[in-house]
């Protein structure tokens, strides 16, 4: 779909709120940065956070919140609170490196088809057009069930599913610099191409790209856990939030944190890019409804 | 006795058999087991109940085909069960009894010859004979049809027609399972004579007679009028109701959208049962086990010293009282409810737990620093085998055994493990089998899965077609409790627990139901609705 | 205009041919089969397994299996489902009527909430609109299988015996066909409300700074008449656009929610046809949710496009 229509039709907003907007912006992406860094911090603290071994099973399971185990424990008798905070490495890990490779491929593909156009750009989205018209799942198991359930296929799954997003949000922009006034005095003062492309196009479209990759982060944890509580996730007995959650239906009446707990972690870690990407929308000025 | 409405109920009608038949029959069931608790109720409560209303049980598969002779999947047992019957059937302690035939009588070990009921009707309106009898038998033997049976029955040498209701089955050799083929379903079902498209549309003498089926959501069966009990079924109405999830079958149990329902997991089982006084929970004999296959066809699990550490490594009692809650008991090739079933509390050769004497041998098989199995392949779908598998992972870690798990999903694991082609170590639990022989095959050298394992072990192969073989039930049991301890002590599989693979629990207005090991709910025929 | 709709439905051809071509060779590419799948553990001799094969055609050659399936489908027939044997479509059809109703309902809850909370945002602004952006911020952090799944917790501790979890076919209970459908559209519908509250903000502010609306107010009229006559009108093109966008979706995506609240639609079918290896259900599943997403997408297209041609001209 055109983007560069939804941005251009967004981007449009009455003069009044320009001046409101870089401190409530900078107050978003103040929050955004806090919350960012709990997440991260506890990430990487994981092994020293985390007060049990996540995977140590025992014959105490689904008991409710006690002063040892705050959240209680799952089917197996393991730690709660300790597979959520080690669980979210594996699926931030995941989300961060699909989103990367996402971006990557879709900057080159986005830049490709909205600076050169013409036959590149029609092939290049149509090939994308069938990678997005692709239910997600039918990827996700068929990778899965061909190369095994092990995290660098799931990054690989869910880097092709995006790119044709990033493509696009690449493309739009670009699209409409091209025409800009000085891309085509650049051009007719003989630039190479290479320049321009660097110089002159790429730092126009860097703002609704981060804006977009990090609502793509947020939308990358969904997908991530999504397809974890489908059993497409990492293999055990690395815990992840989204097969912890699944784990925990079954049980949900008797230990209603262990679905809690998990659910708290996945609504914190998406809310951080949401916080964060309308916090850098706000202030890096851009427009953009994904 | 010629006007099939006058037949009595079957106790009555089987008093009438010939005592010494009659004696062959009882024995020929499994051994005699007390009713679990939730039986006794559910039988006790039987009379103040009326005929008519729905039965809505919560199914969690769809059938896949409902043609007895040609289906391969479990989910359509349940169907065809009600669908179709055999000659013989299980009653509710196991046992074999008479169903279609009256009586049989054997002129010497090898030949059977069946005395059928009269006035018996096919769904389709025609009557059921002999002619019937040797049709389903001729088409599963014929090698076009395909049927998985025919290795079930290869025993049979041929079926001949006495007269239209006498049939006669002569064998090549003599055979124990025979007759617990014939008492399965859909292992024994009769179907009708040159009837075309049972997958779809079946026709049987079952007690109930296909109406529709919606995939996916519900499939419904209706009283059959001119079904051969007396009186039988109560019901008018059958319908399953399929729900995928089991979160959402227990939810629609606890909302009474439907009456009763099997749980996979015993843990969540046992925890509904104790919610509400008003439910009948019935975990019934243990029929599945949970075991690891290993791939003996490479090193290092050739050397029966690495397989015995992973024995000695692995505390079976505390995947048990994990995974399960104490819900099953320790497990060996043949699950309770069959002749010769290991009772979990038996001695077993390296059974008991013993980390230090696992390292122990894995030293003297060269592995002084522990040993790194490589990929242990799971189920993905069944939560409780992944989570066993993480226990087991622990433990083999306990004692310097390393896997990594891989959870896979089914197709692909079954072609591995059809096909010989996986590393080390495999997880793919066993459910109810008809006899204790099917179960056994998996081991035999020249089976499929055997050669898949890599087991050349001719002697196993000798105590299991000599088993077989042993129409004393008694004497049976003894054999297959030696081939247990055989297979424990070169550890070529490397069985964890056995459990109810249904655990069944119903509402208690459901009445006169019980529950059986057999795989299937014949027993729905004699349950009624009160109030 | 025709030209463009023309090349358009042509490139929507070939995405859909590329699809299909894309899933099948997938999906056979993938190991284990139907015939293994059906019979899981059981002991089944080769001869059997290789009787089903034949039986099913699935001992062909692959290109020659896929050109035999593209052309039964060019004439309308999707085939058999190897599970049920009944013919694809008959089994597809009501599967695809009930995703339908769980998107439309979903879409309904999505477009009042989403409507009026945008329209509240952008009408009144300062503290309002502030309170809507984080609400909605807050609202599309949280994944829809966690509404779900928190949904059938809470009913299952507060109120055991609501039967939240059972589907009721439209024909036996039209009424309790929609009630059992509510709270999972519920689920679905949240995020959806949140693209078109921020779609509908955009929109109204955008309108409502054009030389048309200035002059309606600079006439004097009502701002509930501007409000309805123009903006809404001139808004409805970017809701309506996306609320579709959204929908076809849904269509190929309600896979968890359809899961969570047991409902027998496409998503779950799908699910439930990969893992029994149901080949010709899968092609058409697939061929069904790519069309919508394709479709709906090009139509998306064509209306900004001639939006954009309208606005530079």
């Amino acid at each position: 779909m055109s983007d560069a229509a939804i941005f251009s039709l967004a981007g449009a907003e009455p003069a009044p709120r320009r001046r409101l907007r870089p401190t409530a912006g900078r107050l978003l992406l103040g929050l955004g940065l806090v919350m960012l860094t709990i997440l991260v911090l506890i990430t990487l603290l994981a092994p020293l956070v985390a007060p049990f071994d996540p995977s140590a099973t025992s014959p105490q399971s689904l008991e409710g919140s006690s002063s040892q185990h705050w959240l209680g424990t799952d089917a197996i008798g393991r730690d709660v609170l300790s597979r959520i905070i080690v669980g979210g490495r594996t699926t931030l890990f995941i989300t961060f490196t699909a989103v990367s490779l996402a971006l990557l491929a879709g900057l080159v593909l986005g830049l490709l088809s909205g600076y050169v156009g013409g036959w590149v750009d029609e092939v290049i989205m149509r090939i994308l057009d069938v990678i997005f018209a692709f239910p997600v799942f039918l990827l996700a198991i068929a990778v899965v069930a061909a190369l095994g359930p092990t995290v660098p296929n799931l990054i690989l799954t869910i880097a092709i599913v995006y790119t044709p997003a990033m493509s696009r949000v690449v493309r739009g922009p670009v699209l409409s610099v091209k025409k800009w006034d000085h891309v085509e005095a650049a051009r007719s003062i003989g630039m190479s191409e290479w320049r321009i492309v660097t110089r002159h196009v790429l730092p126009m479209v860097v703002s609704p790209i981060v804006v977009a990759t990090s609502l793509t982060l947020a939308q990358t944890i969904f997908t991530v856990t999504a397809l974890s509580f489908l059993g497409l996730g990492p293999p055990p007995p690395d815990p992840n939030w989204g097969g912890m959650l699944a784990d925990a239906r079954q049980f949900m009446e008797l230990a209603p944190l262990t679905v809690v707990g998990p659910a708290a972690a996945i609504v914190f870690a998406t809310l951080t890019f949401i916080v964060l990407a309308n916090g850098l929308r706000e202030v890096l000025d851009v427009g953009s409804e994904r | 006795m010629k006007n099939d409405q006058d037949f009595p109920t079957l106790p009555d009608e089987a008093l009438a058999l010939d005592r010494r038949h009659l004696l062959r029959l009882w024995l020929t069931g499994s051994i005699l087991l007390a009713c679990p608790p939730g039986l006794a109720m559910a039988a006790g409560a039987a009379g103040a109940s009326k005929a008519g209303g729905t039965l809505r049980i919560g199914a969690d598969a769809d059938p896949i085909g409902l043609d007895p002779t040609i289906v391969t999947a479990f989910s359509s047992n349940d169907f065809t069960a009600l669908l179709y019957s055999g000659l013989l059937r299980w009653n509710a302690k196991m046992e074999v009894e008479p169903d279609l035939a009256l009586s049989y009588d054997m002129p010497d070990e090898k030949t059977y010859v069946f005395k059928l009921r009269q006035g018996v009707k096919f769904h389709n309106g025609k009557d059921f004979t002999a002619e019937d009898v040797k049709y389903t038998f001729d088409r599963i033997l014929d090698p076009a049809t395909a049927s998985r049976l025919r290795t079930q029955y290869a025993s049979i040498d041929s079926v001949t027609i006495v007269d239209p209701f006498t049939v006669r089955f002569a064998l090549k050799n003599r055979d124990a399972a025979f007759l617990s083929y014939l008492a399965s379903n859909p292992d024994g079902a009769i179907v009708p004579k040159e009837v075309e498209e049972l997958v779809t549309k079946p026709v049987g003498t079952g007690p109930f007679v296909f109406e529709s089926y919606q995939p996916n959501q519900q499939f419904t069966l209706a009283r059959n009028p001119h079904y051969f009990e007396d009186g039988l079924p109560n019901l008018e109405k059958v319908v399953f109701k399929f729900y995928k999830d089991q979160a959402t079958l227990s939810s629609a149990l606890r909302s009474k959208t439907i009456d009763m329902t099997w749980l996979k997991d015993p843990k969540v089982a046992a925890l509904m049962a104790r919610a509400s006084k008003d439910f009948i929970s019935a975990p019934g004999q243990t029929s599945r086990t949970f075991p690891v296959w290993l791939n003996m066809k490479a090193p290092p699990l050739n050397d029966v010293r690495v397989r015995r550490a992973l024995s000695l490594a692995t505390d079976r009692q505390a995947c048990l009282q994990t995974v399960l809650g104490g819900s099953g008991k320790v497990g060996a090739m043949i699950p309770e409810s069959q002749v010769g079933g290991y009772d979990g509390v038996g001695e077993m050769p390296y059974y008991k737990p013993d980390p230090a004497a696992a390292k122990a041998l894995l030293a003297e098989a060269g592995f002084p620093d522990g040993i790194d199995l490589g990929d242990y392949i799971v189920v993905a779908a069944n939560p409780l085998d992944v989570a066993c598998a993480q226990i087991l992972q622990q433990q083999w870690q306990a004692a310097g055994i390393k896997v990594k798990i891989v959870p896979m999903e089914t197709a692909p694991l079954l072609n591995q493990w059809s096909s010989g082609t996986w590393a080390t170590l495999l997880s793919v639990a066993l459910s109810w089998t008809p006899d204790s022989d099917a179960i056994l095959q998996y081991l035999n050298s020249q089976s499929k899965f055997g050669k898949a394992m890599g087991i050349t072990d001719e002697g196993l192969d000798r105590m299991m077609t000599e088993a077989r073989a042993e129409t004393d039930n008694t004497k049976r049991a003894a054999k297959n409790l030696a081939i247990q301890k055989h297979i424990a002590d070169q550890a070529y599989v490397l069985q964890v627990y056995q459990y109810p693979l249904r655990w069944e629990i119903w509402w208690n207005y459901v009445e006169g139901y019980v529950p059986l090991a057999a795989n299937i709910r014949s027993f729905v025929r004699n349950t009624s609705l009160k109030g | 205009m025709k030209r463009v709709i023309l090349v358009r439905s042509m490139w929507m051809a070939a995405i859909l041919l590329g699809v299909s071509f894309v899933s099948f060779m997938l999906m056979r590419a993938l190991p284990g089969d139907f015939v293994l799948a059906a019979a899981g553990a059981q002991m089944l001799q080769p001869e059997v397994l290789e009787a089903m094969r034949r039986d099913l055609g699935l001992n062909q050659p692959l290109i020659e299996q896929y050109l035999s399936w593209l052309g039964a489908v060019l004439k309308g027939d999707f085939g058999t489902s190897f599970v049920t044997h009944q013919p694809v479509l008959h089994e597809l059809w009501p599967r695809f009527l009930v995703t339908l109703e769980l998107a439309l309902i979903a879409a309904f809850i999505a477009l009042v909430m989403g409507v009026s909370t945008g329209l509240v945002s952008a009408r009144l602004r300062g503290a309002a609109d502030w309170i809507v952006r984080l609400y909605n911020g807050f609202i599309l952090a949280v994944p829809n299988f966690v509404v779900g799944t928190l949904i059938v917790l809470l009913v299952g501790l507060y109120f055991p015996e609501l039967a939240v979890l059972s589907y009721t076919p439209f024909l036996e209970d039209p009424l309790g066909n929609i009630a059992g459908m509510i709270l999972p559209a519920f689920a679905l519908a949240l995020a959806i409300s949140v693209t078109i509250s921020e779609n509908t903000r955009a929109a109204v502010l955008e309108v409502s700074n054009q030389d048309f609306v200035m002059v309606a107010r600079a006439k004097g009229l009502l701002p509930r008449t501007i409000l309805w006559n123009y903006l809404m009108r001139n808004a409805l093109t970017p809701i309506i656009t996306v609320t579709g966008l959204q929908v076809a979706t849904l269509l190929g995506g309600s896979i968890v929610i359809e899961t969570i609240f047991a409902i027998p639609g496409m998503g779950q079918y799908l699910f439930d046809s990969i893992t029994s290896r149901d080949y010709p259900v899968i092609q058409a599943i697939v061929l069904v949710a790519a069309a919508c997403v394709v479709f709906i997408n090009t139509l998306a297209d064509i209306a900004y496009a001639t939006a954009d041609a309208r606005v530079e001209a």
